[in-house]
């Protein structure tokens, strides 16, 4: 089976997730714990780096939608970062980047939280 | 005169190889016609232009400058290949928009588009000159233009081709998935990622039918409100994917609620739930490919749940085979292991249960060395209740025989203990009786069982005497038990139903009759022998 994992750490006020390995129908309920964790603990500001995925299937853009409405309606989002021309192509194709920001690196993406302030 | 015009020949010569060289520079479609307008515009020094190319045979305009874009949509409908001078519609355009020259882009074998000039700023007429310099850009141009409408095209199918590819890589994964699960919560779970990530969705409800019931799995859209109005419509019948039209058409209800795609989840062409999906939040509309895709996973995933169901299902089927089997052994060893052998009485018996476990049962039981109880009783009812049942039965009988207490007292008491741990009119029909190997007598109570028949000198006797069968009520009245002298070769036949009614290949009773015409015939053969090859 695939590996995944993730990490989550802190800047200032934004949560950064980072995506490692493939993230497919098996393991994307991983990032959907960290993403009902952050919500919880009121966190909506969240850059997710996919700097290290090697892999996204359908179900894993899933996740994505199926949390950012709430994380918006809070008045947080969730940006993008990092993606390898393959996992890209993989978002560009569905649309998400008329719905999500994408930015290059993870600093771009976490730059935009604070300048918004 | 001569050297000006060979300057101006000269000029003209090297703006049209640079810009020949500029235009196809670039394979960007845009980047080109801007190039090929902003050339005509300084060119011939006009204020306003159009370029409109052929797509699909109608003309469709890709750029413009010096009009405003609400004119620029009032641009007419009009076929690549007519004459456009001939064209009203054209013409109008043309005049509302002071439009003066236009010519066609055209290439060896078809109309490429066309270009339409506003009057110069000099006021002045196009000439002749003018026109045939418009010509040999647009020559140019031409196949600058159609290199990068191709690699458009090319760049369309191949996202496409990348588009079915991602699905199909989609559906190969999920149906992975689906037959990985253990759960169908899992399944569903896995399902509504997948659309929703696949088509940008928010307000969803999967729908699963179970007989009459539904069951909503994960609704993001107002359950009640849902329900109702899908009660209204008959949704069982649902047995085609419905897109946005039609959705609006047949259900304006759901429609209002912002439902766009009704997909049904199929086995073997009958619907088992529903996929219901709303507005994408992209707005675009979900093409035929879409909710093909969506009809697909569902079905993948329907299957899956329901292969899923069967499975559990022939594993429960198997452990209650189990259990039978393991009743059935119980069974066996409740009949007696040996049967006694006495000098003048010859004693065989034989049970065979059919398929399932019955409560047919009979014992022999030896008091003391002269004396042997012979039982036989029939508990209604089959599985495993009848062979508790039987098992109680069984060790009343046990306890019973060494109490020494008269056969008919001892059957009401054996009544008694039945009717107080029976339930639900369960009931057992019973006889019994003493052989005596001294005097040669049988002393029996029949409590409702078949008659066994006792064959004497070629006739047949029934032994009738006894009582009512045991355990329908407390006893009341007292079964009576009758004495019979035996003589030689006299044959006693006990049975259960389960012979009389026994069916033949050809779903015949074997009846009673039968079997008494052929305990006679046999009676003296009926021997601890006999049974070995007529078992069945």
């Amino acid at each position: 089976m695939a590996e995944f994992n993730t990490s989550i750490k802190n800047q200032g006020a934004v949560s950064i997730i980072n995506l490692k390995g493939y993230l497919d129908a098996h393991t994307a309920p991983i990032l959907e714990n960290n993403f009902v964790d952050l919500i919880e603990k009121s966190c909506y500001q969240i850059v997710v780096d996919f700097k290290d995925l090697a892999y996204i299937s359908s179900a894993g853009l899933g996740v994505f939608m199926a949390y950012i409405e709430k994380i918006r309606d809070s008045k947080g989002d969730i940006k993008l970062s990092g993606m390898s021309d393959k996992v890209y192509n993989i978002f560009d194709l569905l649309g998400f980047p008329l719905l999500y920001e994408i930015f290059k690196s993870e600093d771009e993406a976490v730059k935009k939280f604070t300048e918004i302030k | 005169m001569q050297d000006n015009d060979n300057l101006k020949a000269k000029r003209n010569l090297t703006a049209l190889v640079e810009f020949s060289r500029v235009i196809n520079s670039s394979l960007d479609l845009n980047f080109i016609l801007n190039n090929v307008l902003l050339t005509c515009l300084g060119k011939f020094l006009a204020t306003r232009g159009i370029i409109a190319l052929n797509i699909n045979g109608k003309l469709q305009i890709k750029s413009y400058k010096g009009i405003s874009e609400d004119k620029i949509l009032l641009f007419p409908d009009i076929d690549a290949n007519e004459d456009c001078t001939e064209n009203d519609d054209f013409t109008k355009f043309f005049t509302e928009n002071n439009l003066l020259a236009s010519e066609k882009i055209s290439s060896s074998n078809e109309c490429v588009g066309i270009v339409c000039l506003g009057e110069k700023l000099n006021k002045q007429d196009y000439l002749k000159d003018d026109l045939d310099f418009l010509k040999t850009i647009l020559n140019i141009a031409a196949s600058a233009i159609q290199n990068s409408l191709i690699v458009e095209e090319l760049k369309l199918v191949n996202r496409e081709l990348d588009s079915r590819i991602q699905r199909l890589s989609s559906l190969f994964e999920l149906s992975k998935e689906f037959g990985l699960f253990s759960e169908s919560t899992k399944v569903t779970r896995l399902l509504i990622f997948a659309l929703i990530g696949q088509f940008l969705v928010q307000k969803y409800a999967l729908f699963r039918f179970e007989g009459n019931d539904i069951e909503v799995i994960e609704p993001k859209l107002p359950v009640e409100e849902l329900l109702k109005n899908l009660r209204k419509i008959d949704y069982h019948r649902i047995d085609t994917s419905l897109n946005k039209e039609q959705v609006a058409l047949l259900f304006p209800s759901l429609y209002g609620m912002g439902i766009e795609v009704i997909v049904p989840m199929q086995i073997q062409g009958k619907t088992k739930g529903l996929i219901i999906l709303g507005r994408r939040i992209n707005n675009f509309d979900y093409t035929d490919a879409d909710i093909e895709f969506i009809f697909s996973v569902g079905s993948l995933a329907i299957i899956s749940m329901e292969n899923r169901r069967l499975f559990r299902e022939a594993l429960e089927k198997q452990k209650m085979e189990e259990e039978l089997d393991l009743a059935r052994e119980i069974q066996r060893n409740l009949l007696p292991q040996k049967i006694p052998v006495y000098k003048n009485f010859d004693i065989a018996a034989v049970n065979v249960s059919s398929k399932q476990v019955g409560g047919d049962y009979y014992d022999i039981i030896e008091l003391d060395k002269d004396d042997c109880v012979v039982a036989i009783a029939d508990v209604s009812g089959k599985g495993v209740p009848a062979s508790l049942l039987m098992a109680n039965m069984q060790a009343f009988l046990q306890v019973i025989c060494r109490q020494n207490v008269p056969l008919d007292e001892a059957t009401g008491l054996i009544n008694d203990l039945i009717s107080k741990n029976t339930a639900d009119g369960k009931f057992i029909t019973f006889f019994w009786g003493i052989l005596n190997n001294i005097d040669m007598t049988f002393e029996y109570v029949n409590a409702g069982h078949n008659p066994p028949l006792l064959i004497r000198d070629g006739k047949i006797i029934k032994l009738e005497i006894g009582g009512m069968i045991l355990g329908v009520m407390k006893t009341i009245l007292p079964y009576r038990s009758e004495k019979i002298q035996l003589m030689k070769d006299d044959v006693l036949v006990m049975f259960t139903d389960g012979i009389s009614e026994a069916m033949n290949k050809k779903s015949e009773e074997f009846s009673d009759e039968a079997l008494e015409k052929l305990s006679l015939r046999n009676g003296r053969r009926f021997s601890r022998n006999y049974f070995k090859g007529n078992t069945k």
